[in-house]
């Protein structure tokens, strides 16, 4: 019996359209106001998305407060790594006790993005950075090392996505 | 036609009236189809459409690289998405029109056209305003002074015509998906069959309690009569009747909660799976047009058509200045409420499953219209 009044009088459809309908009068009269949103959608390229704080963007090496590199050359994210795409060298330096990278190869064509590397890292001497826009022309722009217009210490070079952009 | 109107002046004003209809169609279609688009976008915290094309070529193109070249959206085509109205439909049309081989030729493109007509030809007994919305100006050579009804065909029983009619629909759906030679739409268009008539029998039988109600079957006698010399009990019947009605109007209008010969998730898209092109655009219009009949039914029959309060209640309201007439634009304001309800139903509630479909219809709606009826048969034999 209760099953059959549940069923005649439509409650749940009530509620439901209830809520969907508050929805739609928020997002109705606050979608073109840039300062009140309610909507979860972005208007992607031309209003910059703020991605959230966990996002696995591309792989990025830090430096500390004195500009050192902070990487001791463990290897330990080169060991981790499914794919193997870090490929390390280690060297001295003078005055600096542990061990230096002369090179860091990072080959993002065969990244997966896990973030192995850097839950490996003992020393936060990696990131993913926030950087979605990775794609490129050419294939060698993917392999990116410590040194040249495009290395591990800076985000790539965004994509270009209007017409604006080309002029 | 009244006796002091010759057969040609008669028929020029029908010629007249029904390019008013198609027009109108064509006004509102296009903007369902956009208000589907935004309005299910709000639904769900989206945006809908907000842009059609960053073009290169053409006039767009140029205008879309001016504009972001001064650093501004380009309005032409970026403008809220208002560019979607003409593109939706541009689409469609300029589309290539395919025939399967083995498809049996000539029903399969005889069949959006019945589909189409059944739709539109709906229209000729709907009455969105009882008695004549102007008189053309004496000025006019052959019409002159004479008046342009509210409604096409004011025929005795236009509730008949337009349940006939718009059964006719049926077989669009049906003879496209047999015709297609191919099994999804076959199965849609069986699916198709079987649900449209399992719910004509609420659909019609929820239609009944207004007309005993009223005891008339012509359509303007029918609304005024509704809106104004109902007893007060009469609300209940139909505010029940409103909502089985409009449920059985998901159903005949394959809308979401019915959406059983579509079936995007396991019938590819039913019945008009081997179409494109123009004739897609047949069906599709068809469904949309379906979709204002219903929701032009509804706001006639229980939502007091031209007159401005709901279900009967507007005896209270006669006499006032302008609440208190009739007016066109109460019918068109609530034809688009109800059409409103449609996207928000459909951007709210999840498909029923096949079987659960003919559950409520036969278990559920078809007892529970009876039982409406006999309540208003009481009313009617008691007030």
């Amino acid at each position: 019996m209760k099953n059959f009044l549940k069923t005649l009088i439509p409650i749940d459809i009530a509620k439901g359209l209830a809520l969907t309908g508050k929805r739609f009068g928020q997002v109705f009269f606050t979608a073109n106001r840039r300062k009140v949103r309610l909507h979860n959608t972005e208007e992607y390229p031309e209003r910059p998305v703020q991605v959230a704080p966990r996002f696995r963007g591309r792989l990025q090496m830090l430096k500390d407060e004195a500009g050192e590199v902070k990487c001791v050359v463990c290897m330990a994210c080169q060991k981790v790594c499914p794919t193997g795409v870090i490929t390390i060298e280690g060297g001295k330096k003078e005055g600096r006790k542990t061990k230096l990278p002369v090179r860091y190869d990072f080959e993002m064509e065969r990244c997966i993005f896990c973030e192995f590397c850097v839950e490996s890292c003992g020393f936060d001497a990696i990131i993913l950075n926030h950087q979605f826009e990775l794609a490129v022309y050419d294939r060698e722009d993917l392999s990116i090392g410590m040194d040249g217009a495009q290395n591990m210490f800076v985000p790539s070079p965004v994509a270009k996505f209007s017409v604006a952009d080309e002029e | 036609m009244t006796p002091d109107m010759t057969l040609t002046q008669t028929l020029v004003i029908a010629l007249l009236q029904a390019i008013a209809v198609i027009l109108l169609i064509f006004i509102i279609v296009p903007l369902t189809i956009f208000a589907e688009r935004k309005v299910l976008g709000f639904l769900q915290q989206r945006l809908g459409a907000t842009r059609v094309a960053g073009g290169h070529v053409g006039i767009t193109g140029f205008m879309n690289k001016r504009m972001w070249g001064m650093g501004k959206l380009p309005f032409l085509s970026y403008w809220r998405g208002i560019p979607m109205l003409v593109a939706d439909v541009l689409k469609l049309f300029i589309k290539e029109d395919i025939v399967p081989t083995k498809a049996d030729k000539w029903v399969f493109l005889f069949s959006p056209a019945l589909s189409m007509i059944a739709a539109i030809t709906v229209f000729a007994a709907v009455s969105f305003y009882p008695g004549a919305l102007f008189h053309f100006p004496k000025a006019f050579p052959l019409i002159g002074g004479l008046p342009f009804n509210g409604v096409l065909a004011d025929v005795n029983a236009g509730l008949l015509l337009i349940l006939g009619i718009a059964s006719v629909g049926v077989y669009g759906i049906v003879l496209g998906g047999w015709a297609s030679n191919s099994k999804y739409p076959l199965l849609g268009g069986l699916r198709s069959a079987a649900q449209i008539v399992s719910y004509e029998v609420p659909l019609t039988l929820s239609l009944l309690a207004p007309v005993v109600l009223a005891g008339t079957l012509n359509f303007n006698d029918l609304t005024r009569r509704l809106a104004t010399e109902l007893p007060i009990w009469a609300v209940l019947p139909m505010i029940v009747g409103f909502l089985i009605y409009l449920t059985c109007g998901f159903a005949e209008c394959n809308r979401v909660p019915f959406d059983m010969p579509e079936a995007e998730t396991e019938l590819v898209a039913g019945f008009h799976t081997e179409y494109a092109g123009i004739r897609f655009a047949l069906f599709y219009l068809a469904e949309y047009i379906n979709m204002m009949v219903a929701a032009a039914i509804a706001s006639a029959f229980f939502l007091g058509g031209p007159f401005l309060a709901p279900f009967g209640l507007h005896k209270f309201l006669v006499g006032v200045p302008f609440l208190g007439a009739p007016n066109a634009l109460f019918m068109v304001a609530k034809v688009i409420f109800v059409l409103f309800v449609f996207i928000w139903v459909r951007g709210t509630i999840p498909r029923y499953r096949y079987d659960q479909i003919m559950a409520v219809g036969w278990k559920y709606l078809i007892p529970l219209t009876l039982v409406n009826l006999l309540a208003a048969a009481a009313i009617r034999f008691a007030c």
